[in-house]
């Protein structure tokens, strides 16, 4: 139960807390670039988020089995724990350039009117900065955390695929806005990228209303915190302030 | 065998960026690694008076310090605690005296709360109401303006940061006492 | 092999205002936004990105003949990676607290497509000096930009210059309220996309200068 709870924490934290455009500023390429009419976003959401998926799966074995400090199967070769973890990056640019080819492929083959429409935009999912800060998250937690508190296959991946939902989310959100201001009469030289940014800043605003939704979830989650409650006494008696703070004590 | 002609380049190339790396490597790692552990080392004087420098050592699994003075001697711990604050995890490093019955210092390593509101937890205005206190019993929040003994001043406007923080120092102390007390490690 | 294309002092002049990565040629957009919290952090970034596009540019120019169509994007990938370590470990080195802030927007720049889109359009057909000279004007460009939002971004948010650091220079009163949106990811689009437009204005206003009848 507590392991679900520390997975949908995970998920909820890459697609709506902590969402991969609006809160970490990956993947603004696409998000000001694809977002002019909704069936291209929804179809670059979904591609990313595919290959995202795939680039997470295969960076984590790499990262757990290959390249960080005492990883089985490098101390198993070479026979003495060694530290390959310089080499992360240049294994995730590779993972990643081999995903996109894959789902290229896999694209071209089963559906090719969508791979007409996508046009250059399928290879240029490359350079998503997206698909590197998931390979990067989950380098921070397997690579560089504590033995305890290394990521499993099953974290990694649903970060991979909720960050994906989160920034398919971020660019429909916008595409539907888009589709709307269309219609307006936006000034020259805001035209395009600087009512994009002005439209993400105020979604960004929105998003940000999403903070400590997670603490709650995990004090919900957790059972048996084996911690005395700490009472917080006010001194004027007044029933409620005007923060956050609606838990039950 | 033209796959091997047109290969060889990315081969080459993937030689020497690997032997560069791997003297990159070799020059830097030391520092880097010296550099973490400086992080927490830095902040021992402050945090546990008397302390000039500190040691690591291992305590059920976890990571503490001893706080030494010039001569070497033990003058309190120093022990790395992390929990869930108002947005993200919050990174602290406790002092306490030998019998972990008292709070020295409270530093914050770390920290994503909301600038300008939680973010001042790691003032010392807030920070210097865990000095002195015991840890008999949890410590508890509160906004008077004179807190008691039990109690650390919350800052305004960051209920829940400072809850957070105090709960932290809380689920850590009473751990690490029972730890510290099971590897009879506590010294008068 | 004779000089076709812009000559080195044109490309490092062009790199600067005229093809200004981020208000021109709308690249590198993740970092300009995530980095410009500070002066500092800026700072940093930008001669992250100055080391890694001027290494990488003066490699791929050197190797260009050899350079296949259909490999090339794998050697400039492996080229950008390599530096883009490097350029990391020596942050982690030697300014190891801002390197933990700037955290995995070094990492980054690898996907950056300034870096790329350089080595695509410059280096794989120039010398060595174009290339350089273009590496260096590129890279002052995308320091103005990043100086740009993250001197509005952190004197609006903090009141102060370079906070943190030795050089911290007070510019507004201590009393001034601190306008925290600055400082978050709001106020990051917001500022970006208002300096943008300005942009496009000045650049629109420069060109029917130029083109009104003498």
């Amino acid at each position: 139960m507590e392991h679900l709870g520390s997975l949908i924490l995970v998920a909820v934290g890459a697609a709506l807390i902590n969402n991969f455009v609006l809160h970490y500023f990956v993947g603004i390429c696409p998000f000001i670039g694809v977002s002019r009419r909704l069936d291209t976003a929804f179809g670059m959401g979904c591609a990313v988020t595919f290959v995202i998926s795939i680039a997470a799966l295969l960076s984590w074995t790499f990262t757990y089995y290959v390249l960080r400090p005492g990883a089985p199967l490098t101390s198993a070769i070479l026979g003495k724990d060694v530290d390959l973890s310089i080499l992360n990056y240049i294994v995730y640019i590779f993972v990643i350039a081999s995903s996109v080819q894959l789902v290229e492929m896999y694209v071209r083959k089963f559906f090719p009117s969508l791979y007409k429409s996508f046009g250059v935009y399928l290879p240029l999912i490359t350079t998503n900065c997206a698909i590197l800060f998931a390979c990067l998250e989950i380098m921070k937690h397997v690579s560089g955390a504590n033995p305890s508190e290394i990521w499993g296959l099953d974290k990694a991946l649903v970060l991979a695929v909720f960050g994906g939902v989160g920034f398919t989310l971020a660019i429909v959100i916008m595409a539907g806005i888009r589709q709307e201001l269309d219609l307006c009469d936006v000034p020259e030289s805001l035209r395009g990228a600087g009512i994009t940014l002005i439209v993400a800043g105020i979604l960004a605003m929105a998003f940000m209303g999403f903070t400590g939704v997670d603490r709650n979830l995990k004090d919900a989650f957790s059972k048996n915190l084996n911690v005395p409650a700490t009472p917080i006494s006010s001194a004027t008696g007044q029933p409620k302030e005007l923060t956050y703070n609606v838990r039950q004590k | 065998m033209k796959y091997l002609q047109q290969a060889w380049l990315v081969l080459a190339l993937a030689l020497l960026f690997g032997a560069s790396l791997a003297g990159v490597y070799v020059a830097l790692a030391d520092k880097i690694q010296a550099n973490k552990l400086d992080e927490t080392l830095r902040q021992i004087p402050a945090l546990v008076e008397g302390a000039s420098n500190g040691q690591a050592t291992e305590v059920a699994g976890r990571t503490v310090y001893r706080a030494l003075d010039a001569e070497g001697k033990q003058v309190g711990w120093v022990v790395p605690a992390s929990g869930q604050g108002f947005a993200d995890t919050i990174e602290l490093l406790i002092g306490l005296d030998c019998q972990a019955g008292n709070i020295k210092g409270l530093y914050v390593l770390s920290q994503k709360e909301t600038p300008g509101l939680g973010s001042k937890v790691t003032e010392s205005r807030f920070l210097q109401g865990f000095a002195g206190k015991s840890t008999d019993s949890p410590l508890s929040v509160t906004k008077a303006a004179s807190p008691g003994a039990g109690e650390i001043l919350a800052v305004t406007g960051a209920t829940v940061s400072s809850e957070s923080v105090t709960q932290i120092v809380n689920k850590n102390i009473t751990q690490l006492r029972s730890e510290l007390a099971s590897a009879a490690q506590l010294r008068p | 092999m004779p000089t076709e294309g812009p000559t080195p002092l044109e490309r490092f002049v062009r790199g600067i205002l005229p093809e200004n990565p981020v208000y021109r040629q709308l690249l590198g957009m993740c970092p300009t936004l995530a980095v410009t919290n500070g002066v500092a952090q800026a700072l940093t970034m930008s001669g992250a990105v100055l080391f890694v596009l001027f290494c990488a540019n003066i490699i791929t120019s050197l190797i260009r003949g050899l350079l296949k169509p259909h490999l090339r994007i794998l050697v400039f990938t492996l080229t950008i990676a390599t530096f883009v370590t490097i350029a990391d470990r020596i942050l982690a080195a030697y300014v190891y607290s801002m390197s933990k802030e700037l955290g995995p927007y070094i990492p980054l720049i690898i996907v950056n497509c300034i870096i790329i889109c350089r080595c695509e359009v410059c280096a794989s057909k120039q010398g060595p000096l174009t290339a350089g000279a273009d590496a260096i004007g590129q890279s002052i460009g995308f320091a103005l930009a990043l100086l740009s939002l993250s001197i509005v971004r952190e004197l609006l948010g903090t009141g102060a210059l370079l906070t943190g650091t030795a050089l911290e220079l007070r510019v507004l009163p201590t009393n001034w309220p601190n306008w925290v949106v600055m400082v978050l990811p709001p106020g990051a689009f917001i500022t970006l996309g208002l300096l943008l437009g300005l942009a496009n204005w000045a650049a629109s206003r420069l060109a029917s200068l130029k083109n009104r009848p003498a």
